[in-house]
């Protein structure tokens, strides 16, 4: 193991340097050569000290890691920056923290070892192999040698099966530098579990605890490198094998192998009743009509749910419905006394989805964007947020899918994203004008909080960009060009979450190398296919509604009740704020009233989120102020029942003379006509014959025509407040 | 102390894994204190006080520590500012000037001047303050409110976890309740309490209903879950959400209870008018009848700006202060008060704090940012000893210079405090045990007598 060739090198180095002589005389470099001739190769600060320092804790967030150090000794975070922890640990305080005449008497040995009194306690062991490394390089003259990089990182096993109650795995960790050396690294790595109630860590050592089904993280840290580690552990039961032919397309291959390794059996496909609402309500925001769900249970095409999802991508209320959906995402709002170009916004995207544009010309003309807001919807996107920063983490949130927010006061400590990466993005919308006019200036700046100098406009993760002019169409064509590994994945695994209930990568606004995908081949295929398809947005809809996961049964079995995020069952999904109201708008026939807007306004096509609306606002919806995506499931589940019991929302469709149910009351119906009508315009199915049955002899009871009026209302009542009404499952 | 360390589970044999799992089961977790009483054994021979309930009064955006508890009047004038600190009735300590109710009741609260954490963005100091769990990225964790809805008996049909006005808190990104129960979560009472139209949102009938036809509905709601549930993962339980709504709605000492117009003027007067005055007035009410966890949510403290306006006198020029200071001191020293009349302060532990301190040093805009490395907060009652400052920051309120307390030390305190053993397990739905604070927390010992 690396751990003990590392340790007894160590040692064995200490024997020799302790011969007495006056190292300390010499000048750094010429002792490292002594100590390299004497005994093996000198220690370098970058890759040798660095990860001593961060196995430690010592330059954590919490610690001398924070953004302006602690006790005055200031750190990198992680130790992203070697340059300034080497003038930190060597150069400032007049060299106080190492002294290379007295190896052992420097501060950096006797705070981290709490030789003296030390805030953060003994960090290292005296005796251990990092304190000795210390020491070693402390009596070497306590060099920065930076004789070599990292250039890789891995951690074997990337990812493990734990059948086993209490299975153990050993993790090796190697590191590969641009000198051409490899070394095991395990020692220095700093290993964490993501859910330790799961699986816990000690060492290097990975072990299973119980109650522990489904797929755990364990993150590896080594200088500035995290990596994941996936980690699965099956339920306790017999094997499943799921045949190709239930596969409906490639979807179906990347899930199946999933729930084949976790033993989670799937629910069966679900009915038909259940397909069309479930799609409708997912491509088109509403319910299908009575007529529509007679029509389609009598269908006998074999290939009528395809042909239903053709249908429904070609419809208007696709539209309507998906601008909604995007409108949400780019957080398009209305400015204090300004509606116009929030509706020209709207507008803009409403056109795009119904000429069928191409994603990636979107996204380009959005990030290049300049004229009259009032007049063109693109110039809004750089209105949505104030300024260069709040734009750059909007851009990296919408398009890359990524939270690039740490990185303005430190590299991001979870991913690689660095301070540079944040200020340079910034850079990049520093020179705009932002007014009812958006246009270009020459000049503008972001301050770099480190070197307190103009931050470099640069593309995230990529190169810096000329600092000179309008920098948003280079960033616009990296962000669309094939390779971009984020633009593509971002955008399928929304698309993913809005048909499935979770993203594959869950929060959506939060790719992040240590928060892997549930099924990362999958969401690769789906990117991949997505571009491949020329960024069409219907086409990857449909692909995804095609799947043999997209049409399962939500009802759980009791092998796969606990999952959630397996799709061994559709995951059931709260009906959306706008589409709920539309859709109690609809099966009651009595519209719903937002604002001053004429009535039959529907709820989805509303294009500023402050058009007033109580009902709207109780259910919770979306008011853009930021991304919605990672939300809790908003108010509490009581402020919103009260409203459907005692609200207007429902009470006052429920009796309104025009309406559905006074209308149908006053013909003459029989209580099964009403029965069965009810129940295709909000369930979308015919009664069970035991439902029929029951509600008859509710209706049965009634002596009067009022009497017979409020059993039928408490009844619709009932229909539109019960789960299955209120999801889509 | 021997009080406040029982651990009302282990007593009766009941795992809290039991006790959630019950919780799950039937509808809103009422209910379970039928099943305690079932419980409970003669071998238990000291008769249990009741539960405890507990008043945070949440302090959004992130208090400044140097203008309310712990000043700096000999530090330079970047960092005290120009607000000074006032003799309290304990001899030592000081507070700041605009607390001069408050500074009188000295005798009663405990002022920690130690709390640290690393965490200076809204939502994650929210999230660690209010649940004592660092953030991470694979689970909310629920807040003290929540887990002590159901760690608890619930005596009353009143929500176990009231938000008064609402739980907008930290960025708005906490939900409260996490993966608990929605009958555990932070009930938003709506509206503005300082309203004399003052009405909580949806409670009373609307026109034509009444108790019969509720009961209908509900029978029909019911039937129609039961109809489209088939499936053989087991019983299907009631809506949990219907149940808590019907509940309330059919409950007139629950109804009751919200009415504020009930109170004397004199009582309301004495609250001050202002909207956390009055959310602490209903505070009251509520932990009056049972309700074990109220939060009280005074927005406003995130003051990167125009700091001393919004702290002191709430608008430029006001003749009388009624800023975010002012206002809490008059809230804060008449619940005190009243509690203490009504002899339910040492049943009713009251917070006072929020999700981080600000920065020793003024800044540009005449505001200070975000700070967490050391902050304050403020207990009262509850079984709290008062008439003492729990640790120190060092002389410009930037580091913690005695006895750090760590957010989850403070949760530790409060659970203690509150009954409940903080080294509970919770279960996630999908079968994890989840420690209600981490294993590394201490409760501070000092504060319970």
């Amino acid at each position: 193991m690396g751990q003990d060739a590392a340790g007894s090198a160590t040692r064995g180095e200490k024997e020799t340097v302790t011969s007495g002589s006056p190292l300390w005389l010499s000048l750094p470099l010429v002792a490292g050569l002594a100590v390299s001739a004497q005994a093996g190769a000198p220690i370098d600060f970058d890759t040798e000290i660095v990860p001593v320092l961060t196995h430690a804790g010592c330059n954590a967030g919490a610690c001398h890691g924070a953004a302006i150090g602690r006790g005055g000794f200031k750190l990198s975070l992680y130790g992203s920056d070697p340059a300034s922890d080497y003038r930190s640990v060597v150069l400032d305080w007049e060299g106080r923290r190492v002294n290379l005449a007295q190896a052992d008497e420097s501060l950096l040995f006797l705070k981290s070892t709490e030789s003296i009194a030390h805030g953060g306690g003994a960090r290292l062991d005296l005796d251990g192999p990092g304190a000795t490394r210390l020491l070693k390089w402390i009596r070497a003259g306590a060099p920065r040698l930076q004789k070599r990089r990292l250039v890789d990182f891995s951690v074997a096993p990337a990812s493990s099966l734990l059948e086993q109650p209490q299975a153990t795995v050993t993790l090796t960790a190697t590191a590969v530098f641009d000198d051409g050396t490899r070394s095991d690294v395990t020692r220095w790595t700093v290993f964490h579990s993501e859910d330790s109630s799961a699986v816990s860590i000690a060492g290097h050592r990975v072990r299973r605890r119980a109650a522990a089904t489904g797929r755990h993280i364990v993150t590896a840290r080594f200088l500035d490198r995290v990596v994941p580690l996936e980690f699965l552990v099956p339920r306790d039961a017999p094997r499943v094998q799921l045949p190709p032919q239930s596969q409906a397309n490639f979807i179906d291959k990347h899930i199946h192998r999933r729930l084949e390794q976790l033993r989670l059996p799937p629910s069966t496909q679900t009915d038909d009743a259940t397909f069309l609402r479930r799609v409708y309500l997912d491509l088109a925001g509403r319910l299908p009509e009575s007529t529509q769900v007679r029509a389609f249970l009598a269908d006998r095409h074999p290939e009528k749910r395809r042909q239903l999802v053709d249908q429904l991508l070609e419809s208007p209320e696709f539209v309507e419905n998906w601008t909604l959906i995007l409108a949400r995402l780019l957080r398009i709002q209305s400015q204090p006394n300004d509606q116009q170009g929030a509706r020209t916004f709207h507008n803009w995207l409403k056109t795009q989805l119904e000429q069928r544009a191409r994603y990636d010309r979107m996204a380009w003309q959005l990030l290049t964007a300049q004229g009259d807001t009032h007049a063109s919807g693109p110039p809004n996107f750089f209105r949505v947020v104030n300024g260069a920063r709040e734009q750059a983490e909007y851009v990296s949130e919408l398009f890359l899918g990524v939270r690039l927010r740490c990185a303005n006061c430190h590299n991001h400590p979870l991913d690689h994203w660095t301070q540079d990466d944040y200020h340079g993005l910034a850079a990049v919308f520093a020179r705009i004008e932002r007014g009812r006019i958006i246009r270009p200036l020459d000049r503008g700046e972001v301050t770099h909080p480190r070197t307190g100098q103009p931050a470099q406009p640069r593309i995230p993760g990529a190169h810096f960009l000329q600092t000179a002019g309008d920098q948003r169409a280079a960033l616009a064509d990296w962000l669309i060009a094939d390779g971009n590994p984020y633009f593509a994945r971002a955008l399928v695994n929304r698309l993913w979450k809005q048909l499935m209930g979770r993203g594959l990568v869950s929060p959506t606004d939060d790719l992040r190398t240590t928060n892997p995908a549930t099924h990362p081949a999958l969401l690769q295929a789906l990117a991949d296919d997505f571009i491949r398809s020329g960024f069409d947005i219907r086409h990857s809809l449909r692909t995804i509604a095609s799947s043999a996961a997209y049409a399962r049964d939500s009802r759980p079995t009791k092998a796969n009740a606990s999952d959630d995020r397996f799709y061994s069952h559709a995951l059931v999904r709260p009906l959306d704020p706008e589409v709920l109201v539309d859709a109690l708008s609809d099966v009651t026939s009595v519209p719903e009233i937002f604002g001053d807007l004429p009535a039959g306004s529907r709820a989805v096509s509303l294009f500023d989120p402050k058009t007033p609306s109580t009902a709207l606002d109780i259910l919770g919806r979306c008011s853009r102020a930021s991304s919605c995506e990672s939300l809790s499931s908003g108010p509490s589940g009581l402020a919103r029942t009260l409203h459907l019991i005692n609200g207007k929302l429902i009470n006052d469709k429920l009796g309104a003379p025009q309406g559905f149910l006074r209308q149908f009351l006053n013909s003459p119906n029989t209580d099964s006509q009403l029965i069965e009508e009810l129940y295709l315009r909000s369930l979308c199915r015919l009664p069970m014959e035991q439902e029929r049955q029951y509600w008859l002899s509710e209706l049965g009871t009634a002596d009067t025509g009022s009497e017979r009026r409020q059993i039928a209302e408490d009844f619709m009542w009932s229909l539109l407040s019960c789960r299955e009404f209120l999801t889509n499952h | 102390m021997t009080n406040s360390r029982r651990c009302l589970t282990r007593c009766d044999g009941i795992t809290r894994r039991d006790i959630l799992r019950v919780g799950g089961l039937t509808p809103l977790g009422l209910g379970l204190g039928h099943w305690f009483a079932q419980r409970h054994t003669p071998a238990d021979d000291k008769r249990p006080s009741p539960p405890r309930s507990c008043i945070m009064i949440w302090l959004d955006g992130g208090p400044s520590h140097l203008e309310t508890f712990d000043l700096k009047p000999r530090a330079a004038a970047e960092v005290r500012g120009p607000l000074m600190p006032i003799q309290t009735s304990v001899a030592g300590i000081q507070i700041g000037e605009c607390l001069p109710r408050t500074a009188q009741m000295a005798d009663r609260v405990a002022i920690i001047r130690s709390l640290t954490s690393p965490l200076g963005e809204h939502n994650f100091g929210t999230h660690y303050l209010m649940t004592g769990h660092k953030p991470t990225p694979v689970l909310e964790y629920p807040s003290l409110g929540s887990v002590l809805a159901v760690s608890r008996p619930q005596h009353s049909v009143l929500p176990p976890h009231v938000a008064i006005p609402n739980f907008r808190v930290g960025g708005g990104r906490l939900s409260g309740g996490a993966f608990l129960p929605a009958s555990a979560h932070p009930f938003a009472v709506g509206g503005d309490p300082s309203r004399a139209d003052f009405r909580v949102r949806d409670l009373d009938f609307y026109r034509g209903l009444d108790i019969a036809r509720l009961d209908r509905r509900r029978r029909f709601l019911r039937q129609l879950d039961a109809f489209h549930r088939r499936s053989d993962a087991g019983e299907v339980p009631a809506d949990p959400a219907f149940e808590q709504a019907y509940q309330l709605i059919s409950s007139q000492q629950a109804t009751q209870a919200f009415n504020l117009s009930d109170e004397p003027a004199a009582t309301r007067q004495r609250y001050g008018r202002k909207q956390v005055g009055q959310c602490c007035l209903l505070a009251r009410r509520l932990v009056e009848r049972g309700v074990g966890f109220v939060t009280v949510n005074q927005r406003g403290w995130d003051t990167h700006n125009a700091m001393y306006t919004r702290l002191k006198e709430g608008y430029a020029g006001a003749k009388v202060p009624v800023g975010l200071i002012p206002s809490l001191d008059l809230a804060l020293s008449a619940l005190i008060e009243d509690l203490h009349d009504r002899r339910l302060l040492d049943q009713t532990l009251i917070v006072v704090m929020g999700e981080f301190g600000r920065t020793p040093k003024l800044n540009t805009l005449g505001g200070r940012d975000h700070w967490p490395r050391v902050f304050s907060a403020l207990l009262a009652g509850g079984g709290v000893t008062g008439g003492q400052v729990i640790g120190a920051s060092d002389a410009v309120g930037e580091s913690p210079l005695d006895r750090p307390v760590t957010p989850s030390d403070l949760a530790h305190t409060l659970y203690r405090l509150l009954g409940v053993d903080p080294a509970s397990e919770l279960t996630t739905p999908d079968g994890r045990p989840v420690r209600i604070t981490p294993a590394e927390g201490q409760a501070i010992g000092e504060l319970m007598s």
